[in-house]
């Protein structure tokens, strides 16, 4: 299948290439199908393209890239919806924003991970109550190539 | 909305399966005990509002400022 987007152009996809995210992420309620992309070869970041809004994309990355220490606590009904036992491959996706031109206010969510079963391609967006992880952690420097990009 | 006055250890029912229980009153600030079915998720209005917020802002990121 094809997909025109306002970021990427054309996309080609398949149907296991969506990601089924349950109720869309907070404040884009019904949004619900999203196609991976890779940013570029070797890059650590990936953006989640909206299936049915070309020009809806979220920026994400692994959170354990910067912060290998981030574990937050699975809620139970959302274990439960997604059928994520113990031993579910599972894939979690911070959310990047970047003020538009201005790559050095590049921060990631913590507080809102998405987390994906990697098995059935479902995903939800969670509410992450640990006070420690909050909605702007500061990437810049946190990257090593960012905040050379940065400082260049 | 609906106004109801609670004392201490009074609750409210929310539907048949929802119940919410006054625990504390101090000051300014109430503790409220929450119990609901698993599959009802219960968040603080803040935290929620923070990341609709923040996935607004998120949604206008553009590829040219992303760093190699």
């Amino acid at each position: 299948m094809t997909l025109t987007t306002s970021r990427f152009g054309t996309i080609e996809y398949t149907d296991e290439d969506i990601l089924t995210l349950k109720d869309g992420p907070l404040g884009f309620p019904g949004q619900e199908k999203y196609v991976v992309v890779s940013h570029k070869d070797g890059s650590v970041f990936r953006w989640l393209q909206s299936v049915d809004d070309p020009g809806l994309a979220f920026l994400v990355l692994d959170p354990g890239v910067f912060r290998p220490d981030y574990s937050p606590e699975m809620p139970t009904d959302v274990a439960t919806e997604l059928e994520l036992t113990e031993q579910t491959p599972r894939i979690v996706y911070a959310i990047v924003s970047i003020p538009p031109g201005n790559p050095e206010g590049m921060t990631a969510n913590l507080a809102g991970p998405i987390v994906v079963n990697a098995e059935t391609r479902f995903a939800r967006q969670v509410v992450v109550h640990d006070p420690e992880w909050h909605t702007k952690h500061p990437l810049t420097e946190a990257l090593p190539s960012a905040s050379e990009k940065a400082a260049a | 909305m609906l106004v109801l006055t609670r004392k201490v250890h009074q609750s409210i029912m929310i539907g048949d399966e929802i119940e919410v229980v006054v625990l504390e009153v101090r000051g300014e600030q109430v503790r409220l005990g929450i119990r609901a079915p698993k599959d009802v998720t219960v968040h603080r209005q803040e935290i929620y509002s923070q990341i609709k917020t923040e996935n607004i802002e998120a949604s206008k990121t553009q590829p040219e400022d992303v760093p190699e």
